[in-house]
């Protein structure tokens, strides 16, 4: 027995719905907002189920069919009592409407159902063509309802959501995904009334419940490199969360696991720095030789930068001396390998990894959504990288030009 | 002519992974990555002849961000996957090299002019993203287009 969230192509079911609720349109109703769940036996689909949430924490399983010869099999009462554990987290009390038909209530008070209230001459009114069930006319439609005994942790709620920001923001998201990321969540396990603001290095959030419970949090998120593959495992499981296919406390894991999810192998990262240096080299018109040079240069920059990380070196200090090294082997290459080459092409490949690439374009796309503060902050955060790579070039060269005179003489002669 | 092919096509291919790889992109975007880096750059050298260094800027980070907007919502996937490693052929680095390097050898009018250049790239790149961002997210959903299609045949069929 498995059970399975239905997401895509709803409407492919219709037959089978159809057979619980005789009439199109009112199924169409909802369809759309509605989770379905199928229970499958092997690959035979035996049960399906679709439940619409309302905001008080309330929810209705507006259509539960069992596939024809999988009756009496105890498919429907499986089902119930998943959708029963599966909604704990988020609902007070579970609805289910039915016709005034002893047969099809009793599945449900055998799930733990008891009489609620009843919608007279529902099924006339709603209903274009009558219904009819063992030569009887069926008029009223009956609810029953369960308690479904759970509190939502509004804490629990607003931290996982607030570690779900911080961990898109300090990997580069722009700031209105980690906004709808963090809304999103609180929405979706009912902590309605909830404020975010987001800058680019603090989320600070307010989350309210009932107008009596009031809970607000500050996190401060110091500005650092880009890991966009954790953004992406971030984003499908704010997808996931979103669609309702996960709880709570497997969200929190999986987050848990998002974050602690192995890098790149750092050779790699070494070898994409010499290959991404080099071709761009070549691509602004560098010669071969030169783009081979090029890629010594990035490979040997990169194993800097990754030494300077894990010692958590300034940013000023990385890039400023990242230059310099990049300068220095130029010249070292240009005066020790005997094939004539020209020093700028060399360098202007190696600058290429460490140009702040993904704080530029955030920059942007945080100023474009109006985020005009932590768009600034980015702004002003990679034009300095640049300003401190341009400072470490021009160290390097003005030493250069003044020191060895050769070099000097090649330099102003470029 | 093969040189045509390794400058124009390999390059950019190769330069937009390396950096994807830097990023740490997951692997299953590599390919979009490479064709999106490489639709910039033909589009930026297409147009560097007949305009200016800005004009092809912004026209091919136009394409670059239109281009994974689509991908985006074909993926499922946050845009910055695309537009970071894409953009990164348009970057003015060379520019800012040629400032660096003339306030060094205390050519100010040069460098003046290479810093000039390089903001006027600078812009251009932002323009282009700013236009091709503020198209709203419905239009690159193919149900989008479908519904209109759907209402037109219906309007038709009145």
């Amino acid at each position: 027995m498995r059970f399975q969230q239905i997401i895509e192509n709803k409407t492919k079911y219709m037959d089978l719905l159809l057979l619980t609720d005789p009439q199109r349109d009112m199924i169409y109703r909802y369809l759309d907002t509605g989770d379905m769940f199928a229970l499958y036996e092997g690959k035979e689909l035996c049960t399906l189920a679709v439940v619409t949430v309302s905001g008080n924490r309330e929810c209705e399983i507006r259509n539960l069919v069992t596939t024809y010869g999988n009756g009496g099999k105890g498919y429907t009462r499986a089902m119930i009592h998943y959708l029963s554990e599966r909604y704990r987290s988020e609902c007070d009390t579970m609805y289910v409407g039915t016709w005034d038909y002893e047969e099809s209530m009793r599945a449900y008070k055998k799930g733990g159902f008891e009489y609620s209230h009843t919608l007279n001459d529902y099924y006339v009114h709603n209903y274009q063509e009558p219904i009819y069930l063992d030569g009887k006319q069926m008029t009223d439609l009956v609810y029953l309802k369960k308690q479904l005994d759970a509190e939502v942790d509004l804490k629990k709620v607003v931290n996982f959501a607030l570690n779900a920001g911080r961990t898109l923001l300090k990997n580069g998201a722009e700031i209105f995904r980690v906004d709808e990321t963090i809304q999103r969540i609180c929405k979706r396990y009912h902590v309605e009334e909830v404020d975010t603001f987001v800058l680019s290095h603090a989320i600070f959030i307010n989350a309210e419940r009932d107008g009596e419970e009031v809970y607000s949090k500050i996190k401060h998120v110091p500005l650092s490199s880009a890991n966009l593959a954790i953004v992406a495992e971030v984003n499908d499981l704010s997808r996931k969360i979103t669609a309702g296919m996960i709880s709570l406390d497997e969200a929190i894991e999986e987050l848990d696991q998002i974050e602690h999810m192995p890098a790149k192998k750092k050779s790699h990262l070494i070898v994409a720095a010499g290959a991404g240096a080099s071709a761009f080299g070549y691509l602004l018109g560098a010669s071969a030789m030169e783009s081979i040079c090029a890629f010594f240069i990035g490979c040997i920059l990169y194993i800097w930068v990754l030494f300077a990380g894990k010692h958590r070196l300034s940013k000023i200090i990385i890039n400023i001396f990242g230059g310099i090294l990049i300068t220095t082997m130029a010249v070292l290459m240009y005066v020790f390998v005997p094939v004539s080459m020209q020093i700028d092409g060399m360098i202007i490949a190696g600058i290429m990894p460490l140009v702040p690439g993904a704080a530029f374009v955030n920059a942007i796309r945080d100023i474009a959504d109006s985020d005009f503060l932590s768009g600034t902050v980015r702004m002003i955060d990679a034009l300095l990288v640049f300003v401190y790579i341009a400072t470490g070039v021009g160290i390097a060269l003005g030493v250069f030009s003044n020191w060895i005179g050769g070099v000097g003489v090649c330099l102003t002669g470029l | 002519m093969l040189d045509w092919f390794v400058v124009n096509l390999v390059c950019p291919c190769l330069g937009t992974v390396a950096f994807a790889v830097l990023f740490h992109v997951p692997n299953r975007f590599y390919v979009s990555c490479a064709a999106i880096g490489t639709w910039g750059w033909l589009i930026y050298c297409a147009l560097l002849k007949p305009t200016s260094p800005a004009i092809a800027s912004f026209a091919a980070s136009l394409t670059v961000v239109l281009i994974s907007r689509i991908l985006t919502v074909r993926m499922k996937c946050p845009i910055t996957m695309f537009v970071i490693p894409g953009i990164f052929p348009l970057i003015p680095g060379a520019s800012v090299y040629y400032m660096a390097y003339d306030l060094v050898i205390s050519e100010t009018r040069e460098a003046g002019q290479s810093g000039f250049l390089a903001v006027k790239i600078a812009f251009g790149i932002v323009f282009g993203i700013v236009s091709a961002v503020s198209i709203p997210r419905e239009v690159f959903s193919g149900d989008y287009w479908r519904a209109r299609r759907r209402k037109k045949n219906k309007d038709d069929w009145y």
